[in-house]
């Protein structure tokens, strides 16, 4: 028997480690280490809103499963979240909920979508949510841990675990670690949340599922038309398009935003711009095997398809530094678009 | 060792649902037959080839048409009475993809808890899914039917060749003595 005093410092590192290993047999894991979560720390995180311990902040109705305030709090710590974290990872819960694909069976899809959770206001910089360089990741804490305690929720709350009732076929790259802030302060425009309703200034998040990100290259123009028509080529790719339903967003790297904003290019015009000249002729369906055989609906006309549901469903986020002009063409997720709005971040 | 961890995926649980399978009748002569597609490639053409194939062989008697906007949510409650009201049985497909082939056997279960047998017509890519399903749902030895997969790029030809030799488990699946709770 060691008493306390005997106790070494590498006793107790041991003993964390196996603290870990026990969470992996337990199958707790998305395959990176946990942190192991006492009922005090619980307590901390549950702390940190006002909201109920049992109050059932989501659901996935055909597995008859609910997640409580609680189960998330526990699966945030998990995922290393500080306390403080978890009013966004809340947020971001409310804002996944009114996302279709995610009500349905979209967490057991075969495409193995990603949510992406944009986070708006200054609560970015009060918890060191990164906007900037690497902005996609890794290497920031809140980042990183606000997205995989969704993931975690997901696998240990509802269940849905790879090769079982998740059936991703190969999954997106960066599934359960895409959490940005929009870079504010070098965005020419307003934010998201506040193009989607809410007032200036609100911490806010706004989440959507994605398929990929791509990146767009363009350090060669200085014409808003020719930056444009290149978003356009990665947009209306065929590949990406399950005819007759085809989405995309931009999270666009802050010269080019800038480059768009400073030739009169509102966000609605950017959409707009898109939205008309994203369209995919039939010749060019019918040679990958995507021809709509005379199928009509909206979008679709005697050329071709558009390959953007409307303009509003263009998501839009400035994020990333001010280094190089690049961006990337997101794929969400789903055949119904994406809710276009935020939600607050409450704080008790 | 450990107790003092949180095991995070305990909590308020799941509803218990007692596994509940319908009566099934001997034979499918004179049955109405509810066909639940989903929007998935082929599912249509394939149920329609099952619902033929059940008249002829079978001497069922109505077919009933229904189609699942949503490939991913629970059978709308307004189709599943619709369906209870007016068929003696349903065959539900088809399951090819991830949450469509879960959905599906929720689907026939919700059937069978209402009364009416169901055959469930998944992919057999998905047959991991499916069983994960039924298992989550209380019933780890639900009687579905396996094809093999894909569906959705075959020809008119080939659906038709899978409707057939997926046929005798199809009924079997609706008949008595063979069901399994």
């Amino acid at each position: 028997v060691t008493t306390p005093d005997e106790v070494t410092d590498q006793d107790r590192l041991a003993y964390a480690r196996a603290a870990i290993e026990h969470a992996y047999d337990r199958g707790w894991t998305d395959g990176l280490p946990v942190v192991p979560v006492t009922r005090p720390m619980v307590e901390e995180f549950l702390a940190q809103t006002a909201r109920s311990a049992d109050e059932v902040i989501a659901a996935v109705p055909h597995l008859d499963r609910e997640c409580t305030v609680e189960q998330a709090a526990v699966n945030a710590a998990l995922a290393g979240c500080r306390p403080e974290y978890f009013p966004v990872v809340l947020a971001a819960w409310e804002a996944l909920g009114r996302e279709r694909a995610v009500l349905g069976g979209g967490w057991q899809s075969t495409s193995g979508p990603a949510p992406l959770i944009v986070v708006n206001g200054p609560i970015r910089h009060e918890l060191n949510i990164n906007s900037t360089g690497g902005v996609l990741g890794p290497g920031f804490r809140a980042n990183a841990t606000i997205a995989r305690a969704i993931g975690l929720v997901v696998r240990n709350v509802f269940g849905i675990r790879p090769q079982e009732l998740d059936q991703s076929t190969q999954g997106v790259p960066g599934r359960w670690l895409l959490c940005i802030g929009e870079n504010e302060e070098e965005s020419p425009w307003e934010p998201l949340a506040t193009e989607v309703g809410l007032p200036a200034g609100t911490d806010a998040v706004s989440a959507t599922l994605l398929r990929t990100c791509e990146f767009v290259d363009n350090r060669h123009t200085q014409r808003p038309d020719e930056l444009l028509a290149d978003f356009a080529d990665s947009i209306s790719r065929t590949g990406a398009a399950i005819v007759p339903f085809s989405s995309a967003g931009l999270v666009l790297g802050v010269e080019h935003a800038q480059l768009l904003a400073g030739h009169g290019f509102a966000k609605r015009d950017v959409q707009q711009w898109l939205y008309e000249r994203c369209v995919r002729s039939h010749e060019d369906l019918d040679r990958v095997g995507k021809g709509l055989d005379g199928r009509t609906g909206p979008g679709i006309d005697g050329y071709g398809l558009r390959m953007l549901p409307s303009p509003e469903q263009l998501l839009i986020v400035v994020a990333g530094a001010r280094n190089a002009a690049m961006s990337m063409v997101v794929r969400p997720f789903g055949f119904t678009g994406w809710s276009r709005t935020a939600v607050p971040v409450y704080r008790p | 060792l450990f107790s003092a961890m949180i095991d995070p995926t305990e909590g308020p649980g799941t509803r218990a649902r007692p596994p509940v399978l319908a009566p099934r009748p001997p034979d499918l002569r004179g049955c109405r037959v509810g066909l639940l597609a989903n929007v998935k490639r082929n599912a249509e053409r394939y149920l329609d080839e099952v619902g033929a194939l059940l008249r002829r062989e079978h001497g069922a008697a109505d077919l009933v048409r229904r189609t699942k906007r949503s490939i991913t949510d629970p059978v709308p409650p307004d189709v599943l009475a619709d369906l209870v009201a007016t068929c003696d049985i349903v065959v539900v497909g088809v399951g090819d993809c991830g949450s469509c082939s879960a959905s599906a056997i929720g689907d026939g279960l919700a059937l069978e808890a209402a009364g009416v047998p169901a055959a469930v017509v998944c992919t057999d890519a998905f047959a991991v899914t499916a069983d994960a399903m039924a298992r989550l749902r209380g019933s780890p030895d639900y009687r579905y039917v396996r094809t093999p997969h894909p569906l959705a790029p075959l020809g008119p030809d080939e659906v038709r060749e899978r409707a057939l030799a997926a046929l005798p488990e199809i009924v079997a699946t609706l008949t008595s003595g063979r069901a399994v709770a």
